[in-house]
């Protein structure tokens, strides 16, 4: 269809747009945390569906602790040990006890969700001054002032650009160190890399562990830092995107950063595209309806689960081997 | 014996046979630790866990109120468990029934306010559309399942959050109903409410429940594809070598199972709800997860974890209305159920031997007590 190149439509302006990527930014790091997490415990081996049950135990404790301590620092601390220990549960469970992991981490979610509401509910809907967003220094007053990137990416909060590190240090810890190699080995063939001395299941520990940990951070930072309260269930359903998350991207961590963009991406337009005229005919408004469009990471999520068992991709999609299946030793 | 030089070693080795004790213990042992467990979420806000449990154990299933609510849960409950326990039996891990239960409630709706059936036909009419529903909704992933070998856990979970959507989507959307602040669909027509039983409040759902938990036996104890069903699930090789056409077998189960839980959304709107709201299930498919686990034994033993489930739901909002205790109370222990069902199961196949120096310390007990302390 040739038309002459349209100006930006009603309210697709460009402070419409560096809004909405800004948001998208905020938005995407919740998700980022979380699937960090996820993929180094998967690629030891360890699926963790548990992600949603984790989050809500670090954003309720890391609440509670910030709001007692009145120090944020104590809350994210404090999230980041609960997550820990809650991973730890789902560890003993899969590793030491070979339980199903699918059914352990279905427990972790509902027990996260059960108790959160449980002990939360006195406090839903209470507020927290929580952390400011900050520049990056030196720089940060003349890098806010690119367009569409700048506030996004160069004013945000301390977990943002922890977020935005932990891209990079996560994939050069699983593809350039030897200790991220092993870990590799132990998720794709434990029984071998025990023959060589590989410590496999101190390995899976420390990888659950570091996803609880990471997954608690997330939780933390959705209340202190993204909504800055408290309400029972704030984590609805952020958990099972992030999952989703990690399927799609196929554990690879920047391919993971940019898909949270994309997720959170969708999240962010549906909100402040609504009553936005678009102009577009009866199909895409359907696919463009908010409701539909939430249903988006879960039919990815499908599609690249088909597409990884189809035999001439399944060595670009292939996953680690041995995820969900506990180790048990030959002695 | 210096504590430098102990070995302590913990030696695990399968079970070829498990006790009965064992098997039916597990599930006593699981549901009074997650009751002890839970008595420490109650004490923990100050309330006495005994006079907690006595209201929501006891007052459930005595008052004829509170009966009949439990009994009006039990049946989606039930309903959902089958949907979860079924295909189990195959060795097909359906984590998706909370998805099958809004697609079956949205088609009985459909149905209920848009076909022209007469008044009497309407209630079968809709008894088929639930099951339809709940079942197109797992085609999918069991399709994928039998010809790509594509993980059924993962696509049937990912399709909880689609048919949520789904359910948003037509609730704001094409079936939104006329009135009221918030979307929701309109109500069914009376002629597609379920029937109660004469002088009660009980509606035929728990009859239903019933009659599905009878069929699940029959077709898992009696019939052929049944018997081809287990076999699949405890030996797919053994399977393989008798003839079965393990693609078309599990095409069928998955979906045969996921059309229960169609039943269960049925079941729960046309006997509890009425209309189409915004996230109606309350968490039943979630709950048809440990339902199918505790009553892993057999179809009667999945109805009975059904209900005790129900006893727990009702008794927990029963709670939250008459101590002020948080509702989640039920979910908290549902939770422990499941927690401990998995550390049971490991009691039921390992047998577990702590070995010190090489010596087993069972066996090293035993043989004091058989020579009587004597060495």
């Amino acid at each position: 269809m040739l038309s002459p190149p349209l100006p930006l439509q009603s309210g697709l302006s460009i402070e419409f747009v560096s809004g909405l990527v800004d948001v998208t930014v905020a938005a995407s790091t919740v998700l980022i945390l979380a699937a960090l997490g996820e993929i180094v415990a998967q690629k030891a081996g360890v699926l963790n569906l548990g992600l949603e049950g984790m989050m809500l135990f670090g954003a309720l404790s890391g609440f509670v602790a910030a709001t007692a301590t009145g120090n944020l620092y104590l809350g994210f601390g404090a999230a980041i040990l609960v997550g820990m220990a809650v991973a730890g549960l789902h560890a003993f469970l899969c590793i030491s006890l070979k339980s199903d992991q699918v059914i352990s981490g279905l427990m972790i979610t509902l027990l996260g969700i059960a108790v959160t509401t449980y002990f939360g509910s006195s406090r839903n809907g209470e507020a927290i001054d929580g952390a400011n967003e900050v520049m990056v220094p030196l720089v940060g007053e003349y890098l806010v002032q690119v367009p569409i990137i700048g506030e996004a990416f160069f004013r945000a909060a301390p977990t943002d650009y922890l977020a935005l590190l932990l891209v990079p240090t996560v994939w050069y810890f699983l593809y350039r160190t030897n200790l991220g190699l092993e870990l590799t080995a132990v998720g794709e063939d434990p029984a071998t890399a025990d023959t060589v001395g590989v410590p496999v299941f101190k390995l899976r520990y420390a990888a659950t562990l570091f996803g609880g940990a990471l997954a608690g951070l997330a939780g933390a930072h959705l209340s202190l830092v993204f909504s800055e309260l408290w309400v029972n269930n704030i984590v609805a359903g952020r958990g099972w995107i992030a999952v989703a998350l990690v399927l799609v991207a196929r554990w690879r961590p920047f391919r993971a950063l940019l898909i949270a963009f994309v997720f959170a991406g969708l999240d962010a337009f549906q909100v402040q595209s609504q009553g936005l005229d678009l102009g577009s005919g009866p199909v895409l408004s359907f696919l463009m309806d908010p409701t539909v469009m939430l249903m988006y990471p879960y039919l990815a999520t499908i599609l690249i689960l088909w597409l990884a068992s189809r035999g001439e991709v399944r060595e670009r999609l292939g996953g680690p081997a041995a995820l969900t299946q506990p180790y048990i030793r030959e002695e | 014996m210096s504590q430098q030089d102990m070995d302590v070693d913990v030696e695990l080795t399968p079970r070829q046979q498990v006790p009965t004790v064992l098997a039916v213990g597990a599930q006593v042992f699981t549901v009074v630790a997650a009751l002890a467990v839970g008595a420490v979420a109650l004490w923990a806000i100050d309330v006495n866990p005994l006079v907690a449990y006595d209201r929501m154990l006891i007052d459930t299933v005595s008052t004829p109120f509170q009966l009949t609510r439990t009994l009006n849960r039990a049946a989606p409950l039930i309903l959902a468990g089958l949907a979860v326990y079924l295909p189990l039996k195959a060795g097909i891990e359906n984590i998706g029934a909370e998805g099958q239960i809004y697609l079956g409630g949205i088609v009985a709706v459909w149905v209920a306010l848009n076909a022209n059936i007469p008044g009497a036909l309407l209630l079968p009419a809709i008894f088929v559309a639930g099951f339809a529903g709940g079942a197109v909704w797992a085609v999918v992933p069991a399709y994928m399942a039998a010809k790509w070998e594509v993980n059924e856990i993962l696509t049937t979970l990912m399709l909880v959050f689609v048919a949520i959507q789904v359910n948003e989507f037509l609730i704001n959307g094409p079936m939104q109903g006329g009135i009221g602040a918030y979307p929701r669909s309109d109500q069914i027509p009376d002629a597609a409410v379920l029937l109660e039983f004469a002088g009660t409040d009980v509606n035929i759902g728990i009859l239903l429940a019933v009659a599905a938990t009878v069929f699940v036996y029959l077709l898992l104890n009696v019939t052929r594809t049944g018997y081809e069903f287990v076999l699949l699930g405890s030996n797919p090789d053994a399977a393989r070598q008798a003839g079965v056409n393990a693609f078309r077998k599990s095409l069928l189960i998955l979906p045969l199972g996921a059309a229960f839980a169609g039943l269960a959304g049925m079941v729960e709107i046309a006997g509890n709800q009425g209309q189409l709201g915004s996230h109606w299930s309350p968490g039943y498919g979630w709950t048809a997860i440990p339902i199918a686990l505790l009553g892993r034994r057999g179809a009667f033993q999945t109805m009975l974890a059904g209900l005790f489930f129900a006893v727990l739901f009702v008794g927990g909002s029963s709670l939250g209305v008459s101590m002020g205790i948080p509702a989640a109370i039920s979910d908290v222990i549902e939770a422990l159920v499941i927690l401990f069902l998995i550390a049971a199961e490991f009691i039921r196949s390992y047998r577990i031997d702590v070995k010190v120096d090489g010596e087993s310390v069972g066996s090293s007990i035993r043989q004091l007590f058989a020579t009587g302390g004597g060495a």
